[in-house]
């Protein structure tokens, strides 16, 4: 049986490669809170100990109060000897004194359910002070260590994914810690004692009693695996029925335009279908949980009476030589076996939480692993005000190993000098520009900027002096205002005002609901696409640069609006040196030089006019995409 | 609706109240969908409940077998017989009945267990079916409720999705269909099992022992009490901590999304700050969320234990003083936990209750919208179009808003003829073209199509002869060849191909593994935004319509791939009558009428050389809002 639970667990739950390895990594960040945890382990012994008492004081109540067998105090023979460690037993000849005694008892249990009360709940909290602090410190160092990782990490692994598995997996660190963790130790604490006691007052009819135990953990453990895996088929289906929803509801002008109503909502009804049939399987499961289990603990209670019960009549010992049971046994013990059902299915249910937490933990321990593909050199120096040269020398890159991205590039560009890069998709004009602030490092030749090699300063001091207007624009949620000083955080109001004018967002921006305080929705929602630019080539602006990388916008802007950012550009690039991964005819004739690239290589270079007349590839593009709009227009 | 204005807000909020239960009894009427399961739901919980209330008579039995049979036999092997003869009186037995007892005790014993077995199999049994098919019941109405709103999502008219988000449409649908099927598969039934069992235990208390029930009866309003208050302080703190965590997620996704803005501007430290304030901010939700549940769960429970130290005291004198048997005691014991349960249940349910009625609300909101545009009871087939269309003093305006995005505009299009719409955003030009498939109804005037006033005519029969490529294309999940046939599911594979070829769009479907059986949509293959429009030309295309619809169609695609798409569109637009939301200089050129809309009126009606001659607004459209062709996209696509 043992070896078929195993199984079942090992099916059941996402388990950790390394659960010691992982413990390990959790008590460094629980190292701060050892006291807590601590006291943890004895308020919990003190709430375990609480509830087997409970037990055994009914036993006594039984035994020393409430039986009456008048004839014992005479007759002395044949007595079973009841432990009455509250009051000396001999002294309880009348009524009254009984009465008082069981007042005593009954104020003695209610004392221990207070305390346990109490107890159960400086467990939980002083477990909860230690776990949301771990967790927030673990919280932390993710967040910084996020910072770390290079900008190849980003481009490998999708954000949304990142995210999700962030959320997720601190998710269920949240549910190990705020209650799974701790009641499953109580759990176990209290079935162990629970165990020891029984099998302590008689080992006999504690083991017959306690047979069932395990089979109901086994039992459990079954329904509630059996359960799980029908809900994982069931939260598929309805992944689907929303995937159906979310496409009707966004294409719900489509689905009318073109008559489909009838087709759309007889798939949506097969989905929905579907959905009902899984959940109503995993529904069987759910449901026979419960009243098997209570079943079981019935089975148990009728053992125990049994056997407890025909010991008692017979006044023998279920075993020669082992005690009689008395009937304060037989109380106790069925106290005891009611006490043992509600850890065992806590155990069951919420060990998978506990073992899906130790997961969890490890892939953000491998997270924070990661390695930081960039670094700064160990005697890294600042690097000193930006001139504005830049040089490759001999550039090689590759994302993955072998695979070059970027091969031989060897270009020197001036202070001031503008250079647009343009070629096909996929040709390496990102990862050229992608070197310059030094997302990525090259693996072979290097980047310098003024005679310095970007490797042997810090990234900061490098990166401080770079500004940078990205294709994607990153807006935060936050005011207009705080958006643009993200350019420079020491600007005052006005010189984000007067940054905000120079590249003329100024206007729209105070025609905002709030103006400069308008506060923009997630990922500046709310703003049009080159509204959102605008703001950004005003962060740059303040943070007035004399090395600028831009990457033009491909997608459509209205016609006003792209005017408008056409100039601020060409104000921004004034006196810089630039480089523009170039999508617009007119920034490539601004150009000092001009770079075409096509499979990672520099094919041709020099000015737009000299490239036209060399009639090469970048004259084949010409004509084949410039020159026929010049046409049309 | 002014009598609820001017009410005092008190009655206003007790009105609201009242409806939302109301729209919660009409969830609940949906079990009408499902009566005989609902009946054996609720018989089952009845059966199971019952048998549950036995348990405790059985454990009497067995108990009192036992102590009677102990006491029996001790006395009975009393050596000394003076001894035991006071013993027997002192019983006030003789020692036959004694015997008598002791020799039943066994069979008396083995009966309450057996006994006790078979009510558990019995019990176990029912409280299956009733969970088995509370469930089932509340995942039939959950599908109901989502088939009813899906079905009603789909035929509302445009204007409904003007002024609701998907996203806010998908709650409703998932979220909130979820929380009233967690009150009617669990709410309802618990509610209901509450009831039933704190009075049947209540009674079954009284019936055998009133002294001893009395006592424990002060102990109930407490329990409420704490409960009401779990549910009080429980769900704001939950609330918080929510909103704390979307807070900090926010940030995370931001450092994520952005991560090379956060690194080209060299803001970590900054980050870490914000991150670190919202982290100590949940942080310290949590604790609060610590402190009152840390206690407040064990504190419940004292307060049902109680009871249990209660009954002993009272109970326990009872028995000494000779008025009741152990065995009662206890049952009493037993019979205690059914009280206090079910207490504990109605606290939870309450707070399950409150979120169901919000959500009940919620959900028939939508399947109450009526559609504003639906088929008149008398309305005809629309003939096979010819493609005159006709504007007639067209007024539209949207729900309840005074200024029209159309003031009296009237046009008339000839079969065969392109019409480019020319204006601003906000001019009008999307509306009128919404208006032709009947997507909105005009307020005032009224739109013809070949002569047919287009409110008089069957929807089906007039949507399915138009072509229509919106603004953003939506494809849904299936292969590339279902979505060009989307709205002519019977067409061969040539005609769909024909339509891709037309579209431009054959070549990069071929280049596809699958070709035209990739899938696409939420699973499917990534399409750049020019691929999906072409599909959607080609789809439009495939029902080869008398009249073609294009909206900004021709705008996300790269200029070698546009040229290809115009030359299509405009042998494509020969023999129908087409509006064409212009973006592009040369569709105006080529268009038989051109009408330039400000403000939801025609400024100017005419050809492109009419217009440049005499409409100086055209003339600064076409300066200033049209793709002028120097600023192309250099991606080699």
């Amino acid at each position: 049986m043992m070896m078929d639970q195993r199984r079942l667990f090992d099916q059941e739950t996402r388990k950790a490669k390394n659960v010691l390895g992982t413990i390990r990594r959790f008590s460094v960040y629980f190292r701060p809170y050892w006291l807590n945890l601590f006291a943890v382990v004895a308020f919990t012994l003190v709430v375990v100990y609480c509830n087997i008492l409970y037990p055994e004081l009914i036993g006594q109540a039984a035994d020393c109060y409430l039986i009456s067998t008048p004839t014992v105090q005479m007759g002395g023979s044949g007595v079973p000897t009841a432990d009455c460690w509250y009051t000396d037993i001999t002294q309880l000849t009348t009524t009254e004194a009984k009465v008082s005694g069981l007042l005593g008892l009954a104020f003695t249990i209610a004392g221990t359910f207070l305390v346990s009360a109490l107890f159960t709940g400086f467990s939980f909290y002083t477990m909860r002070l230690a776990g949301q602090g771990a967790l927030r410190d673990m919280r932390g160092d993710l967040f910084g260590h996020m910072h770390n990782l290079s900008i190849g990490y980003y481009s490998r692994n999708e954000a949304g994914e990142i995210m999700s598995r962030l959320t997720n997996d601190m998710d269920t660190l949240q549910q190990m810690f705020n209650f799974a963790l701790l009641n499953v130790f109580q759990g176990v604490m209290i079935i162990f004692w629970i165990g020891v006691a029984m099998l302590r007052e008689n080992l006999v009819y504690g083991l017959i009693s306690l047979s069932v135990a395990p089979l109901m953990l086994f039992v459990t453990r079954y329904f509630s695996g059996q359960a799980r895996k029908a809900f994982r088929v069931a939260r598929k289906e309805i992944g689907q029925v929303n995937a159906d929803l979310q496409e009707s509801i966004a294409g719900a002008r489509e689905v009318q335009a073109f008559n489909r109503e009838e087709e759309s909502i007889a798939q949506f009804q097969r989905a929905n279908e579907a959905n009902r049939a899984a959940n109503v399987r995993a529904a069987v499961f759910t449901s026979a949980l419960n009243p098997v289990l209570e079943a079981f603990s019935y089975v148990a209670l009728g053992i125990v009476v049994l056997v407890g019960g025909f010991s008692a009549l017979n006044n023998q010992p279920l075993i020669e030589g082992t005690a009689v049971i008395t009937i304060g046994t037989i109380f106790a013990f069925i106290a005891y076996i009611q006490r043992i059902n509600q850890p065992i299915s806590q155990i069951a249910v919420l060990w998978t939480n506990v073992q899906s937490g130790i997961a969890g933990g490890e892939r953000i321990f491998n997270l924070m692993d990661e390695t930081i593909e960039v670094v700064d050199r160990e005697n890294a120096k600042q690097m000193p005000p930006i001139i504005g040269e830049v040089s490759f020398n001999d550039v090689e890159a590759e994302y993955v190993k072998g695979e070059k991205v970027l091969r031989g590039i060897n270009f020197d560009v001036k202070k001031g000098e503008m250079v647009a890069i343009v070629g096909p998709t996929g040709a390496g004009k990102t990862t050229i520009i992608n070197m310059i602030p030094r997302f990525y490092d090259v693996t072979g030749g290097s980047v310098l900027i003024d005679g310095v090699d970007v490797r042997e300063v810090t990234q900061d001091s490098l990166r401080q002096q770079i500004g940078m207007v990205l294709q994607d624009t990153f807006l935060f949620s936050d005011t207009v205002m705080e958006n643009i000083r993200y350019g420079r955080l020491s600007a005052s109001d006005d010189e984000v005002i007067v940054a905000a004018k120079m590249v003329a967002a100024h206007e729209f921006i105070e025609r905002l609901p709030e103006g400069y305080q308008t506060v923009l929705g997630e990922r500046g929602s709310g703003l049009s696409q080159g509204q959102r630019q605008l703001i950004a080539i005003a962060r740059v602006a303040l943070m007035n640069p004399n090395i600028l990388i831009l990457d033009e916008a491909t997608s459509s802007v209205d016609t006003r609006t792209e005017r408008v950012i056409q100039s601020a550009f060409e104000k921004l690039l004034e006196g810089r040196t630039s480089f523009v991964i170039a999508h617009r005819l007119s920034t490539i004739r601004n150009a000092d030089m001009v770079l075409m690239v096509k499979d990672g290589q520099i094919i041709e270079r020099g000015t737009h006019q000299e490239l036209l007349a060399h009639g090469g590839a970048y004259y084949d593009l010409y004509m084949s995409q410039f020159k026929a709009e010049e046409d049309v227009a | 609706m002014q009598a609820v204005h001017s009410a005092p807000p008190m009655s206003v909020r007790k009105k609201r109240a009242k409806g939302e239960k109301g729209y919660l009894r009409r969830a609940i009427g949906y079990l009408g969908h499902y009566r005989t399961m609902t009946f054996i739901a609720y018989g089952a919980l009845v059966v199971a409940t019952l048998a549950q209330l036995v348990v405790p008579q059985l454990v009497q039995a067995m108990i009192d077998g036992i102590t009677q049979g102990a006491i029996a036999q001790r006395v009975l092997s009393i050596p000394n017989e003076g001894v035991q003869a006071m013993a027997l009186s002192q019983l006030n037995t003789t020692k036959e009945a004694l015997q008598t007892t002791y020799n039943n005790a066994p069979s008396w014993i083995l009966g309450a267990v057996a006994l006790i077995l078979v009510v558990a199999v019995f019990r176990g049994l029912f409280a299956f079916i009733q969970a088995y098919a509370a469930e089932w019941t509340a995942q039939g109405i959950a599908y109901s409720m989502r088939n009813d709103i899906f079905t009603r999502i789909q035929r509302l008219s445009f204007s409904y999705y003007d002024r609701n988000q998907t996203g806010q449409l998908m709650i409703r649908a998932t979220d909130d269909v979820e929380r009233v099927r967690l009150f009617i598969a669990q709410g309802l039934l618990l509610t209901f099992q509450a009831f039933l069992l704190l009075i049947v235990t209540l009674t079954i208390l009284f019936l055998t022992n009133w002294r001893l029930t009395l006592a424990i009866i002060p102990i109930l309003p407490f329990s409420v009490i704490l409960f009401a208050v779990f549910g009080k302080i429980s769900q704001p703190l939950f609330r918080d901590v929510q909103m704390r965590l979307s807070k900090l997620n926010t940030v995370l996704q931001e450092n994520v999304a952005g991560i090379r803005v956060v690194k080209a501007f060299v803001r970590q430290n900054r980050e870490q700050k914000r991150f670190d304030d919202a982290n100590m901010d949940l942080y310290i939700h949590w604790l609060k969320i610590a402190r009152a549940f840390s206690f407040l769960f064990p504190m419940i429970f004292f307060v049902g234990q109680i009871g249990q130290a209660v009954i002993l005291y009272f109970a326990g004198s009872q028995i000494i003083d000779g008025s009741l048997m152990i065995g009662e005691y206890q049952k009493f014991n037993l019979y205690l936990v059914y009280i206090f349960f079910p207490l504990g249940q109605l606290g939870m349910i309450v707070s399950l209750m409150a979120q169901a009625s919000a959500s009940a609300e919620r959900i028939f909101e939508i399947i109450d919208t009526k559609s504003e545009i639906t088929d008149k009871p008398n309305a005809v087939a629309l003939p096979p179009i010819q493609g005159d269309v006709e504007f007639r003093e067209v007024t539209f305006r949207y729900f309840n808003s005074t200024a029209p995005v159309l003031n009296k505009v009237s046009f008339t299009a000839k079969k065969g003829q392109t019409i480019a719409l020319l204006g601003a955003t906000g001019s009008g030009k999307t509306t009128i073209i919404n208006l032709i498939p009947r997507f909105y109804d005009a307020s005032e005037g009224s739109v013809l199509i070949d002569g047919h006033d287009v409110r008089d005519v069957q929807l089906d029969s007039l949507r399915s002869q138009i072509g229509i490529v919106l603004q953003e294309t939506n494809l849904f999940s299936g292969s590339i060849r279902d979505n060009i046939a989307f709205g002519r599911p019977d067409a061969s594979d040539e005609a769909v191909m024909n339509a891709a070829k037309a579209a431009a769009a054959h070549d990069f479907i071929m280049e596809f593994p699958d070709g035209y059986n990739t899938s696409v949509g939420e699973r499917g293959a990534t399409l750049s935004g020019g691929q999906k429009q072409r599909i959607a030309i080609a789809r439009a295309l495939l029902l080869n319509p008398k009249l073609l619809i294009l909206d900004d169609s021709t705008s996300a695609v790269d200029f070698t791939t546009e040229r290809k798409i115009q030359a299509a569109l405009d042998n494509l637009m020969k023999d129908r009558t087409s509006f064409v939301i212009a973006q592009r200089i040369s569709t105006a050129r080529n268009a038989d009428q051109i009408i330039v809309l400000e403000k939801g009126q025609i400024v100017a009606m005419g050809t492109h050389a009419e217009l440049i001659e005499n409409s100086p607004i055209y003339a600064e459209i076409f300066a200033s809002q049209l793709v002028d062709d120097s600023h192309p996209v250099a991606e080699a696509v």
